[in-house]
């Protein structure tokens, strides 16, 4: 196998290219949904009621996290058959182990005096959430999400080998044709794309960091 | 007016009652002590009083108001709370912290600043060196501080006060006594305190309320349970110096022979004390001094001698022992 400068920068001059966006969607969509889903269940798991099941659940969260991404496309392959639809759902079931697992952590780990203080000068319970609880477990959820976001980056990847496209296409061809400048090229791409939204995610992180951390 | 009737807590799962039966009265204006050690029913006691425990039967009033029958957020927003571990929010300026109960009820933006610079100052801190503060910036004093005028943001005639001098040295905590004492003759409000520490209940309360396992042992003011400890339990609590604490609350007045002439040795020797001061003071007069009494004066004049055969008389009588 040999590697061809001039074959590498046509692949990363025009035939990488069109799968950035579409590698982007592989990580925005589940992204999204599994924020949507994780950060209330988290929520959820650490109120009083709900409170004593939060270990269980963090231990499911914690094997779930221990499954290789292949594994999960592999087992829900033969329910979902191939295409976007079922990479987008195994990326997201994959998305949602580290933001619901550090919300948890988050808030059940918001010291106790504090919430007892809070009461105490007569917040209501949904005050207590929304003025103490969730500020305070804001660079815990944050740091959820970013472990999240950089994993489903390199997991998309193998979104390509059940037909739901992105960059990984492009990888698997370079294997498939023994084109080692594709491979190359789409690895750039991938780590490129992770960088940029571990970047873009920290900077929201110091946005939404509670004052007394911003110093 | 705070009115405890038959109050009981068993928490689920527990064999025995936190709080066993209990029932008493504070009034409008006094301090009341929750003395007792760890796990007597101390602070659970405390919390029913704002709900954030529910007794499991009973009744408490306040002001004529049973607690159970008000919304519990509106309760609490109505009495000062303060706890050991201070729980400021870390994430919010001490001008924040202090306007939590005024936010909460709505109050102007502009009627808040004022109230918390106010409150600051009362509490011995220069407002614009704090206002702008986080938590973690300042002194475990100055947190404390704090955590009061938090409690009194908005002027609760009611206050609860689990351990609140509990976090910081014992040099600081004599001068917090000594400041909120202070204040307290001012403001007059009605306090519940917990403690643990039998000097400290002694020195702060107007009336104690001795706990143990849950159980109501004695009430009744600083001398009187110091003069008749109700059983062993309550002696043990006192401690060894049953006699110096007493005499830490009994004024020269009390144990003087009255007298009209001026004894001129003792006064140009200075070894004098003032009628309302202590007795414990007079004995420090008398080591310093190496005297067997000392003069007793109100403002300029002497009205009487307080002599070291008074004093062992007193506390031999008190303490139940023979001479």
């Amino acid at each position: 196998m040999s590697f061809d400068p001039g074959l590498f920068m046509k692949a990363m001059s025009h035939q990488a290219p069109p799968y950035i966006l579409e590698h982007l969607n592989l990580v925005l969509i589940p992204m999204g949904i599994a924020i949507l889903i994780a950060l209330p269940t988290g929520i959820v798991i650490t109120r009083p009621g709900y409170r004593h099941l939060s270990p269980r659940i963090m231990a499911v969260f914690n094997a779930g996290q221990t499954i290789p991404p292949l594994a999960v496309i592999a087992i829900f392959f033969p329910f979902l058959g191939l295409g976007y639809g079922p990479a987008i759902l195994a990326l997201t079931i994959y998305a949602l182990m580290p933001i619901a697992r550090n919300t948890i952590t988050g808030i059940s780990t918001v010291p106790e005096d504090i919430k007892e203080a809070a009461r105490g000068m007569g917040m209501t319970s949904w005050q207590v959430l929304r003025r103490v609880e969730l500020p305070l477990s804001v660079p815990a959820i944050m740091s959820g999400i970013k472990t999240s976001a950089v994993l489903t980056v390199s997991t998309a990847v193998l979104a390509a080998l059940v037909g739901g496209k992105g960059m990984g296409a492009i990888i698997f061809a370079g294997i498939n044709f023994f084109q080692p400048e594709l491979i190359l090229a789409g690895t750039i791409y991938i780590g490129a794309m992770a960088v940029f939204i571990e970047r873009f995610i920290v900077l929201m992180e110091w946005l939404l960091s509670p004052a007394h951390l911003k110093g | 007016m705070i009115e405890l009737e038959n109050i009981t807590k068993k928490f689920p799962g527990a064999d025995s009652f936190s709080v066993d039966r209990i029932s008493f009265r504070v009034n409008e204006g006094n301090i009341c002590v929750f003395l007792g050690p760890s796990g007597c029913g101390k602070t659970t006691i405390l919390r029913m009083i704002n709900r954030l425990e529910e007794p499991s039967s009973g009744n408490i009033f306040v002001n004529g108001k049973n607690v159970l029958e008000v919304d519990p957020s509106g309760l609490r927003q109505s009495m000062g709370y303060v706890i050991q571990q201070i729980g400021l929010l870390p994430h919010r300026t001490i001008e924040q912290n202090v306007g939590l109960v005024p936010e909460l009820l709505g109050w102007e933006a502009d009627k808040t600043r004022k109230r918390v610079r106010e409150l600051l100052e009362v509490m011995g801190l220069k407002p614009d060196e704090v206002v702008r503060k986080y938590p973690h910036q300042l002194s475990g004093g100055q947190m404390q501080r704090v955590g009061v005028a938090r409690a009194m943001a908005a002027d609760p005639p009611i206050m609860l006060m689990d351990e609140p001098f509990g976090a910081v040295d014992p040099i600081v905590r004599i001068r917090l006594q000594d400041e909120f004492l202070s204040l307290q003759q001012k403001f007059q409000k009605t306090i519940c305190f917990v403690t643990h520490d039998i000097n400290e209940a002694i020195k702060m309360g107007d009336y104690l309320i001795i706990l143990n396992q849950g159980r109501l042992i004695q009430m009744g003011s600083p001398i009187d349970v110091l003069t008749s400890p109700a059983d062993e339990f309550v002696l043990s609590l006192i401690g060894e110096d049953r006699g110096v604490k007493i005499l830490d609350l009994t004024r020269c007045e009390t144990l003087m022979e009255p007298m009209r002439e001026t004894p001129d040795d003792l006064m140009g020797s200075g070894c004098f004390v003032q009628s309302i001061q202590p007795v414990k003071l007079a004995l420090e007069v008398m080591m310093k001094k190496d005297s067997d009494h000392v003069a007793v004066c109100r403002e300029e004049k002497v009205i009487g001698l307080l002599s070291w055969k008074n004093i062992k008389k007193h506390i031999n009588r008190v303490s139940g022992e023979d001479e």
